[in-house]
């Protein structure tokens, strides 16, 4: 303990946190769900602080324009065409011995994330859909563990902090999913490494106040945070918790984790192809969603169908949602491109 | 006297990009429906067909949610700055 606290001195330095703070983060198990740029800033912040165990999933590979904003990751990782999950384990190690690792390469999905979220003291959302944030919120609610979420775009972010039970939870705030097609995604907007950051410390900050036994400092509120306007602004939400009808914290209904909302997705048998269900009843902007995607790749659509052309991969959208990927049978490989191009 | 209204990246498309615009109202709804005047297809984003507001946005009056004040007859005065902040899914 004693060469450990000389590890951490700066921490323990900060009263709040304390030997005793550091010893209760050292006990400390945490999961990061996604490992992209959120994800990485977490983990290798959470990391160096000194936390018990990490256990990180993603489900998808290292490309060069990761670079840009995801830190754990190296050009040689994109030259050996590494999962994040695994890329990032190797890195973490490299950091902070002490720690132990779990990188996990998985689509975290409702038929698993009990199994990742098992024993956690805390989850931090890292995804980069609306999909498993909305997964994530139900089973922390379920199994009563903290989380946070965050989310950035462009310039501008969100964050705020569930404490099942005692603050909003997501589904306070936001009933439900948007439809498919509308949100810029940082794949069609573009996102700048320094809101990422913002809004990863955010929640880091988030995590260790939590984990050190400070969680009556949490953030309350609903935080945006706009690097590029240099603005920042608070929104009360409190009150969502006492006057709510919420289906997940209040009426104990886990429509994403029971799998009744959300998609399904199946490979369609020797078509190298793969059809990503919404199961809600939608109605696409086809013309919105061409304006976004014609500077990435070719696009065509009539009243029924659009089609998006991207390096080998074609996805095909109906007016309800309903997407096909082709160039594919690898359902993470094809969930990942629907949630960042189409945005779900 | 107008107020200023934060309108998001989604809805910039209809707003010219402009990212405040100014509005007149007593209320809310009658808020939305002056952007919706200079703005067309605005409102048809914020609400459902019913009038409600779709269950994706949230709408704040300062730093206050208008579902726990009164929704879209929440009462606007002069220095109120109306905010639309729908979920962002980005990571
Ligand atoms: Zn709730």
């Amino acid at each position: 303990m004693p060469e450990l606290l000389e590890k951490y001195s700066r921490q323990v330095l900060f009263p709040e946190i304390g030997e005793k703070g550091q010893a209760r983060l050292i006990q400390s198990k945490v999961v990061i769900l996604g490992c992209g740029a959120l994800g990485t800033v977490q983990a290798d912040a959470l990391c160096r602080a000194g936390t018990g165990s990490l256990r990180i999933v993603d489900r998808d590979f290292l490309e060069e324009s990761n670079l840009q904003r995801q830190t754990l990751f190296s050009e040689d990782d994109v030259q050996k065409g590494l999962p994040k999950a695994v890329a990032a384990e190797n890195r973490l190690r490299q950091i902070n011995s002490s720690v132990r690792v779990e990188g996990l390469v998985a689509d975290v999905n409702y038929k698993n994330i009990e199994q990742f979220v098992e024993g956690a003291d805390c989850i931090l959302d890292a995804t980069d859909n609306f999909e498993t944030r909305f997964l994530i919120n139900d089973v922390a609610v379920k199994y009563k563990i903290p989380w946070i979420y965050g989310a950035s775009v462009g310039s501008y972010g969100l964050s705020m902090t569930v404490i099942p039970f005692e603050t909003p939870c997501l589904r306070c705030i936001f009933e439900s999913l948007p439809p498919p097609g509308i949100s810029p995604t940082c794949d069609t907007a573009g996102v700048l490494a320094p809101i990422v950051n913002v809004i990863a410390s955010i929640q880091v900050a988030e995590a260790i106040k939590i984990l050190t036994g400070n969680s009556h400092c949490i953030n309350r509120k609903l935080i945006f945070f706009d690097v590029w306007k240099s603005s920042w602004k608070q929104y009360e939400i409190a009150s969502a918790r006492s006057e709510g009808e919420c289906p997940a914290c209040q009426v104990g209904r886990f429509e994403f984790l029971e799998g009744k909302e959300g998609s399904t997705v199946t490979t369609l048998c020797g078509r190298n192809s793969v059809q990503i269900n919404q199961g809600r009843e939608n109605r696409l902007d086809f013309e919105q969603l061409a304006k976004r995607l014609r500077p990435l790749g070719a696009v065509h659509f009539n009243q029924f169908l659009l089609r998006f052309n991207l390096d080998n991969f074609e996805i095909a959208v109906f007016q309800d949602g309903r997407g096909i990927v082709r160039g594919t049978k690898d359902p993470n490989v094809a969930r990942s491109l629907y949630a960042k191009y189409i945005g779900a | 006297m107008p107020i200023q209204v934060r309108i998001p990246v989604q809805l910039r498309t209809l707003t010219n990009g402009e990212e405040v615009v100014s509005a007149s109202g007593k209320s809310v709804l009658e808020i939305i429906e002056d952007i919706e005047r200079k703005y067309p297809g605005v409102k048809d984003r914020i609400c459902e067909a019913d009038g409600k507001v779709r269950r994706f946005v949230n709408i704040f009056v300062n730093a206050e949610d208008i579902r726990f004040l009164d929704n879209l007859q929440t009462p606007i005065s002069d220095d109120d700055e109306v905010s639309i902040i729908p979920a962002i899914a980005g990571g």
